[in-house]
């Protein structure tokens, strides 16, 4: 080495120690690398589904709606059907549409969904999760500052959300939509992107565990977009409280409100800035909300890998049936809207013609599948607890035990289905009472309940793809989320998308009859419970076969 | 005398890596059997293969007298675990942890556990998720001394805890003991090993590569001498089995010696007129270090006198 070299590598080594001293966000481009690194497969994933998805959407509208009759058709019926506008938005510039405008009603509310999830789970994945392990107690105390984790969480994150943002509206532009709309929804996905950054680092600051964190935020999520819904079908005002609303309000394709940016932008800028201050105020692996002492000696009750796995999900059961059963109920509340649509001549003729149900069993149908597609996010994220299980070391305790295999995992299973039997249940309840009290009739409760408990086979067999595949390694079953996101975009966006029917009938909610606006269709159902039965033995012959831990 | 544990020429691989390499292992019914070995020896690969976590690629392993793979429900009602690394459920207090596993193997025994609780000072209301490794430990042996089972096997058991839990600790072994159960006890604090353990085992790169008595071992392998003579000592390295000779300032020669040429070393030694010498056996560190050592020939260059 030469005596320059030298002396740069000394005065180098110099300058990083001094900062590092000092220096709140120390070691913050180490960190960043070092996330970028762990990101490497999750990352591309989340922004080539968000972009790739949207981009397929606008492609299919595109081609869907190209003549001027073909648009005006569709900017009828959907600015008829108010419940509708409580699932897509309130249709900016449907009364004279154009294929932008179309885009947004079919695919905006979802996208920006999506990237809020995708901003909030990686920013909790980076901060409040790394400390549930140990492992940020050693990163901590290598020369970083107290900042610097959350505030490469954060640019990493703003980073991924950026460059969706700028995928989004590069889908847009390349099927010749207005650019100015085009920006103006790139700029409305990027505001909601870091309005959840900073939820994600606020959430991770109050919460006591990553899992509770991420519950936070999606619990925000979920107000944010009930708010809005309420907004767009009822009082207005009150859209203007959730930051949903805004990024819908900045009306890409359909006179643009620059102005509302601001809104986005100040409320990501104070979350950002709030989760700073309380992560210089709180002691590393604490939550604002303090944990409690627990009971000296265990509960008779508590004495089975059954009790212990009905024990550990409890508070998620719990959260998850709030979730559901306040959306249920909700979306019973705004379902006869959609009658509103029979006021349109053309259309009420159009639907009498083709022997269509009415479009509120239509409506009530589709909200049946939203609650099942929410449900199987539970039924999958628990039947995962046998890997958070083994991963963390509980299940060689708990075989080390008189415990066998079968009976540790046929317990969280078991756990798994009554919940989602549960959250089934109360949704066809809520969403049955909700549309009651709004027509003040009860006759169709019992019918939806029915209806969503018809959904169960399709949650078994996500739950049985989840366990196969933690049959075979624990570190596989995560792909179980492959098959709920499939699902959700076959759910929701099948039409949008122009998917084939082949494509369509790989998600098992496709084949179950959408009551009530189909009739009960117990074959299908029949042969869906066949499929979860053979996944689940296939996972329980594989886990007795390979090592655990 | 009854086997507990038997292990014979046990192969288990994790891709290339051969963790358990040709492993015999045997511990005795009711003997406290100490199991030593260097980091990533196989130690804890050995113990989850007798709890029947890991499927041996070949071998035979006999734990109670049957198959921990095949029979792992019902061998567990008879043994207790501590791992290595005692994770528990973060939003459980310690307290209910210890009774549910009692539960899980039959009843909660609430006097041994509350005096248990006591003598290693446990709070059983904090959450599991705000303890201290050690604390985390201690409801692990807690839940396996408070059961009857009649095997323990313990992977490390104190490496968290203070001087003082140490000592309840090996009281806790000594009384396990009186009672005729049998314990596997692996670790890394020697001294505790030679205080508790009537046999033991070392393991190196997936194999038994020294198991005995403590004095079996000793035998085994060196006795350290320092010696002070009349006259100088001549051509003591050219002894067959005399190892690291050498004289410090005050004159004292020390050297190593194998046991097996013990006598003869001696022998030769007095011709000179001794007048003093101390002779020290191995301690287990030395044995252990011996065996750990990477490069450890018969042939060490030793320096002249």
């Amino acid at each position: 080495m030469s005596p320059t070299t030298t002396a740069k590598h000394a005065q180098v080594s110099a300058s990083r120690a001094g900062s590092s001293q000092s220096h709140p966000l120390a070691a913050l481009g180490d960190l960043l690398r070092f996330m970028i690194r762990r990101d490497r497969v999750r990352a591309p994933v989340w922004v080539l589904a968000v972009v790739g998805i949207f981009t397929a959407g606008v492609g299919s509208v595109v081609g869907l709606y190209s003549t001027p009759s073909q648009l005006q058709n569709y900017g009828e019926i959907s600015s008829a059907d108010e419940a509708i506008k409580a699932m897509a938005g309130p249709g900016y510039g449907l009364e004279n549409p154009t294929q932008g405008a179309v885009v947004m009603n079919e695919m905006g509310l979802y996208t920006l969904i999506a990237i809020s999830l995708m901003c909030l789970f990686l920013v909790v994945r980076h901060t409040r999760t790394e400390e549930d392990s140990d492992r940020a107690e050693l990163v901590r105390s290598a020369p970083v500052g107290r900042y610097a984790t959350l505030t490469a969480a954060t640019l990493w994150v703003s980073g991924l959300n950026l460059l969706t943002a700028i995928g989004v509206t590069a889908g847009l532009l390349a099927f010749g939509l207005d650019t100015t709309g085009s920006l103006a929804f790139g700029a409305a996905a990027f505001g909601i992107g870091m309005v959840f950054v900073g939820i994600g680092g606020v959430a991770a600051q109050v919460a006591t565990s990553g899992r509770s964190a991420t519950a936070v935020g999606g619990a925000t999520l979920g107000i944010f977009f009930l708010l809005r819904a309420v907004g767009d079908v009822g009082p207005e005002w009150v859209r203007w409280v959730s930051p949903l609303g805004w990024a819908q309000g900045i009306r890409p394709y359909a006179q643009e409100r620059w102005w509302v940016l601001l809104l986005l932008a100040t409320a990501s800028a104070l979350l950002i800035i709030g989760a700073l201050r309380l992560q210089s105020r709180r002691d590393l692996g604490a939550g604002f909300l303090r944990q409690r002492q627990g009971p000296a000696v265990g509960s008779p009750r508590l004495s089975s890998p059954l009790a212990m796995a009905a024990r550990l999900q409890r508070g998620a059961i719990i959260g998850w049936c709030a979730a559901i059963g306040i959306a249920a109920f909700f979306f019973g509340l705004i379902a006869n809207l959609a009658d509103n649509l029979l006021e349109n001549e053309a259309i009420s003729d159009l639907l009498v013609q083709s022997g269509q149900a009415s479009p509120t069993d239509l409506f009530l149908a589709t909200m049946v599948l939203m609650l099942a597609l929410l449900a199987s996010c539970f039924t999958v994220s628990s039947v995962l607890r046998l890997r958070t299980d083994e991963l963390g070391g509980h299940a060689e305790s708990t075989l080390a035990g008189p415990v066998s295999r079968a009976r540790w995992t046929g317990s969280h299973l078991l756990v798994s289905t009554i919940g989602s039997v549960v959250l089934l249940l109360l949704g066809g309840l809520m969403l049955g009472v909700g549309y009651a009290v709004q027509i003040g009739d009860a006759s169709e409760v019992l019918p939806l309940v029915g209806a969503a408990i018809a959904m169960l086979p399709p949650l078994l067999v996500l739950s049985g793809v989840g366990f196969a595949l933690f049959g075979m390694h624990a570190r596989l079953a995560p792909l179980a989320w492959v098959g709920v996101a499939f699902s959700v975009v076959v759910g929701l966006l099948a039409e949008t998308l122009d998917l084939p029917q082949w494509l369509r009938n790989a998600s098992p909610f496709e084949h179950v009859a959408a009551m009530p606006a189909e009739s009960f269709a117990p074959l299908a159902l029949v042969i869906l419970l066949a499929i979860a039965a053979a996944l689940i033995a296939i996972g329980a012959v594989a886990v007795n076969r390979r090592d655990i831990g | 005398m009854t086997t507990a544990i038997s292990l014979q020429n046990v192969v288990k691989t994790f891709g290339p890596t051969r963790a358990l390499d040709g492993l015999d292992l045997e511990v005795a019914t009711g003997e406290v059997h100490g199991y030593l070995g260097p980091n990533g020896a196989g130690k804890s690969v050995t113990i989850r293969a007798l709890l029947g976590l890991l499927r041996p690629d070949s071998g035979t392993i006999s734990l109670l007298g049957d198959d921990p793979w095949r029979d792992a429900v019902d061998l567990h009602r008879r043994v207790a675990y501590v791992p290595g690394d005692v994770n528990l459920w973060r939003n459980l207090s310690g307290g209910e942890i210890i009774d549910y596993f009692a539960r899980l193997r039959g009843d909660v025994n609430t006097k041994k556990r509350d005096d248990l609780v006591e003598r290693f000072d446990l709070d059983p209301r904090k959450k599991s998720g705000t303890y201290s490794k050690g604390n985390r430990q201690k409801v692990a042996l807690v839940t396996a001394l408070a059961s009857d089972a009649e095997l323990l096997i313990l992977d490390e058991p104190t490496s968290g805890l203070d001087p003082l839990m140490e000592t309840i600790f090996q009281d806790c072994i000594g009384e396990v003991a009186e009672e005729g159960r049998t314990v596997m006890l692996s670790s890394h604090i020697l001294a505790e090993v030679e205080r508790l353990c009537d046999r033991v085992t070392i393991i190196r790169k997936g194999r038994a590569v020294q198991s005995g008595t403590l004095d079996d071992l000793r035998a085994s392998t060196r006795t350290s001498i320092t010696v002070s003579t009349e006259r100088p000592i001549e051509r003591l390295t050219s002894l067959e089995g005399v190892h690291s000779a050498r004289t410090d300032d005050s004159g004292h020669v020390h050297f190593d010696v194998d046991n097996h040429q013990l006598n003869a070393a001696l022998s030769y030694v007095t011709g000179f007129g001794v007048r003093s010498l101390v002779s020290q056996p191995p301690t287990l560190e030395e044995l252990f270090l011996r065996q750990y050592g990477d490069d450890v020939t018969e042939d060490e260059p030793e320096e002249s006198v």
